[in-house]
């Protein structure tokens, strides 16, 4: 309906990420990747300890370390003698280079020094890419999906000229927005290849920040799709993409090699899943699986339990942009108030919804949903909630107050019933501890 | 001390306002950890628990940083808001002075601090942004002090950013306010931040000496009991080597007599305690402290009995920065754990010479980052715990080695008499835990012999 700004010279509170952060996330789901992050030492230590506290994993990433002098006179030394280092002692198969806003101001050319280093070196069999990201713009989604799309350019680029594609008719390529956790990647990639399909999701943070034991740690990523499958999706049949966000690097591989693709805005709520579900079960031609049928009776169920708790409770969610449209839609579904939506930055998805939307921080959910029941946001909302006094849910990033918060799903049937399940606890809790405090001990 | 090398003897200046002969040594492009200069003026003055921190810059310096510290407060908690001017292309393009400028008055408006602390950052400080001019101009109008930090992260280390943080403090702070009349004078704790609430221990362990806290510089502090501490007696350095620098101005410009000491280990405790009452010149107090000394250590080494039996001989690798390297390995040493690996990186010479002191010939020394050197000391040394911070927890979690935070995100106390007791606990709970068996067992299936050679 509407995008609105509340007019305040200052962000107070904010809850938009760097976008940097954004592109760190990305290529944690790719298999022995290193991002490099051009910038000053603070533009990497930053994403690295907050990522490192809301997955509780030790999270790659490497810094050019650009220093003052460095900055003014040629940063671009920095970042050879920091690939030089990061390519002798960690030999990685992806490289993300990711520029700031600092080399962004000072004008840094180095996508072109990036193209003479691969020549020079004759750098082949491995992926070294580059991205444009400076904080000024957008947040941790669009630095997410603008990683991915750099990342598939130059997967085409390695392999565009081998002439014909052949496709594989049961291959399909998922490309999982920045909203989604571990945990619901591993869901979509289940619900898919339920249906016959081999999925190679692009990236796959499901089997690197997912908590796995696997013995030693190494400075590159663990798990996350391997290079070999990367380059191996471009013969995908399709294209499936979550969340709104993602729909750029799906044109990508479309306009390139003529990939066609589906869009899915969200994968929460029973819409949602309905569509997905009923769209793979007509390009496969296969039932849905008995095990879906279930959880579709499971979530109804739990809705109809739970709807009682839910009657006059009103809700606002602050999210990045992506997830509060599906988390928007999931509360629609349970028929509460969404009294304020409040989200990062202006998307045109976020502007063809149907509520009205405010691009903002954490005080002015704070100040617009003042009288909300349930308070949805990253951990950052804790203390606003405590001041509002609301029920508090964290969702997105960071999420710190939480075990397995990235191991929660919100994807599918069961995802949605979970969290259904969360906030009516949540607002049952708070009840009864209103309850509760009317009652004074001696 | 022969694995030392050269560099590690240059970063001694990076602490000392002295004029120096080097400058710290430049991070390593591809192999540089840990914070920039921003990170490090942040972690010393957020502790000013009711003034306003703006950071002047794009989101992502305030937004990625924000509630990254336990630095606990017990009472105000606007230094726990997130403040930036979240710049846009277009102020970056045309200048940002004017969005700073109103960022202040609407701080100011509507929250009503005692002073704003105006962070510079990369992009302000290369772009031109007069920020002192701005905030002078500020604080004029609106009538409160408005601080500008002048630390953006690419001039250094997170360590020159403490100390450029505690140059703000020396320049527009100190000697700027008078205590009140009754206020009991006494010791400027210095660079003691109250990571999960040390300082509250500290504090009460001198009030029970009856030495009075004049200053918290930082942790857990208001922003007017600062402009007072150039009224303390003493100064104590707790921690942040980069801060040393503030106690010997105070000592040229006030007289003020200073002592670096630390809270690990009842030892140094004792040591500190003791330090005050002396420097404050007073016998009844030095009488007081020693009483209190001999009482707390009985008791404490009561309490630790059972502990020290199941700790002794056992061995650590410690991993931090700074002081804590040395003053943490006393406390060990108290607990009966040997430490068999120690980290220098942030570490200046007076520090190294300390850990040298307190350690055995066959204790290694981990010059430089990187979780693998760390990982790989332990190994060789067949350490039993990891000690570090919250950076390399999950390193040591992926490794199945135990581990203790000892850095700024722990939610554990470790100071003075109780905080020893703690860290015995901790250690004891760490090593105890079943997880390590049951983590290093594999799937009954696996154990088997497999049915058909493959």
């Amino acid at each position: 309906m509407t995008v609105n700004r509340r007019k305040k010279p200052a962000s107070v509170n904010p809850m938009k990420i760097g976008q940097s952060l954004g592109a760190v996330l990305a290529l944690q789901g790719c298999y022995r990747a290193m991002p490099l992050i051009h910038g000053s030492q603070g533009c990497s230590a930053f994403p690295k300890a907050l990522l490192t506290r809301h997955f509780r994993e030790p999270i790659a990433v490497q810094t050019s370390a650009l220093q003052e002098m460095d900055v003014i006179f040629d940063a671009n030394r920095n970042l050879e003698e920091a690939l030089n280092l990061v390519l002798s002692k960690h030999r990685p198969d992806i490289i993300g280079i990711i520029g700031t806003e600092l080399t962004d101001v000072a004008g840094v050319d180095y996508q072109n020094m990036l193209k003479t280093y691969k020549r020079e070196r004759n750098m082949r069999g491995g992926l070294a890419f580059s991205v444009v990201l400076p904080d000024f713009r957008g947040s941790l989604e669009s630095g997410f999906s603008s990683t991915v799309e750099s990342m598939i350019d130059e997967m085409i680029q390695q392999v565009g000229h081998r002439g014909q594609r052949s496709v594989n008719t049961r291959q399909i390529t998922l490309l999982p927005g920045s909203f989604l956790t571990p945990a619901d990647v591993m869901e979509l990639k289940e619900i898919i290849s339920s249906f016959g399909f081999e999925v190679i999701a692009l990236p796959d943070i499901s089997t690197s920040l997912s908590g796995h034991l696997l013995t030693g740690f190494s400075p590159l990523t663990r798990g996350g799709v391997p290079l070999d499958s990367m380059l191996q999706s471009l013969q995908s049949a399709l294209t499936i993409a979550v969340g709104g966000s993602m729909e750029r690097p799906a044109r990508r591989l479309h306009n390139a090699i003529g990939t066609p693709y589906k869009v899915f805005e969200g994968a929460m709520g029973l819409k949602a899943t309905d569509e997905l579900l009923h769209f793979l079960h007509q390009i496969s031609g296969e039932p849905v699986p008995l095990r879906y049928c279930w959880q579709r009776e499971n979530l109804l169920d739990s809705m109809l339990d739970a709807h009682f708790q839910f009657a006059g409770m009103s809700v606002l969610a602050a999210l990045e942009p992506d997830h509060l449209h599906s988390v928007s839609g999931w509360l629609e579904e349970l028929g509460v108030e969404q009294k304020a939506l409040i989200t990062s930055f202006e998307t045109p998805l976020i502007a063809g919804m149907e509520r009205e939307v405010w691009v903002g921080d954490l005080d002015d959910a704070e100040v617009l949903g003042k009288g909300a029941d349930l308070w949805i946001s990253n951990s950052h909302g804790i203390a606003g909630a405590q001041r509002t006094g609301a029920a508090f849910m964290p969702a997105g990033f960071p999420v710190w107050n939480e075990l397995g918060a990235y191991m929660s799903v919100s994807a599918g049937y069961r995802g949605a019933m979970e969290w259904s399940n969360k906030a009516g606890n949540l607002l049952m809790q708070r009840e009864a501890g209103s309850r509760e405090s009317s009652v004074r001990h001696r | 001390m022969d694995p030392l090398r050269q560099d590690e003897f240059d970063s001694q200046a990076c602490g000392s306002m002295a004029p120096k002969a080097k400058p710290c040594p430049r991070p390593k492009p591809g192999e540089a950890a840990g914070g920039c200069s921003f990170d490090g003026a942040q972690i010393t003055l957020l502790p000013i628990m009711d003034a306003a921190h703006l950071v002047h810059g794009p989101i992502a310096c305030a937004g990625n940083s924000w509630e990254s510290r336990g630095a606990l407060s017990s009472g105000p908690s606007l230094s726990q808001y997130g403040f930036a001017t979240d710049l846009t292309d277009s102020d970056i393009i045309f200048g940002g002075e004017k969005k700073l400028k109103d960022s202040i008055d609407y701080i100011a408006g509507r929250f009503a601090p005692p002073a704003i602390f105006v962070y510079s950052t990369c992009v302000t400080a290369l772009i031109g942004e007069d920020m002192d001019a701005v905030c002078k101009e500020a604080a004029d109008r609106i009538g409160i002090p408005v601080i500008p930090v002048n630390s953006p992260g690419f001039v250094g280390s997170k360590n020159l950013g403490n100390r450029l943080a505690g140059d703000a403090l020396l320049q527009y702070v100190i000697g700027t306010g008078e205590p009140e009349p009754e206020t009991d004078l006494g010791v400027n704790l210095i660079g003691e931040y109250n990571i999960a609430g040390e300082m509250w221990d500290i504090e009460k362990l001198m009030n029970s000496a009856g030495i009075a806290v004049t200053s918290r510089i930082t942790g857990d502090a208001r922003y007017k009991e600062i402009t007072w501490a150039h009224r303390a007696r003493v100064n104590m350095v707790v921690c942040s080597r980069a801060l040393l620098g503030l106690a010997k101005e105070m000592e040229s410009r006030y007289g003020i007599p200073y002592f670096e000491g630390s809270f690990y280990g009842a030892k140094e405790t004792t040591y500190s305690l003791r330090q005050m009452a002396y420097l404050m010149n007073d016998r009844e107090m030095e009488r007081r402290v020693d009483r209190l000394t001999e009482r707390e250590e009985a008791r404490l080494s009561q309490e630790l009995r059972p502990y020290r039996k199941l700790l002794r001989g056992k061995r650590a690798v410690l991993y931090t920065g700074g002081v804590k390297s040395w003053s943490v390995i006393s406390a060990l040493k108290e607990l009966g754990v040997q430490v068999v690996g120690v980290g220098t990186n942030k570490s200046t010479e007076d520090d190294v010479r300390r850990i040298a002191d307190r350690v055995g010939d066959d204790t290694e020394y981990i010059p430089e980052g990187g979780a693998s050197r760390i990982i790989k000391t332990v190994r060789e040394r067949k350490a039993d715990i990891m000690i570090a911070g919250g950076r390399n927890m999950y390193v040591a979690m992926k490794e199945q080695i135990p581990f203790i935070d000892i850095n700024q995100e722990r939610h554990k106390a470790y100071a003075g008499y109780e905080g020893l007791l703690r860290l015995a606990k901790e250690l004891t709970y760490s090593l105890a835990n079943p997880i390590w068996k049951l983590a290093a067992s594999p799937a009954p299936w696996d154990k088997e012999a497999p049915p058909y050679d493959r």
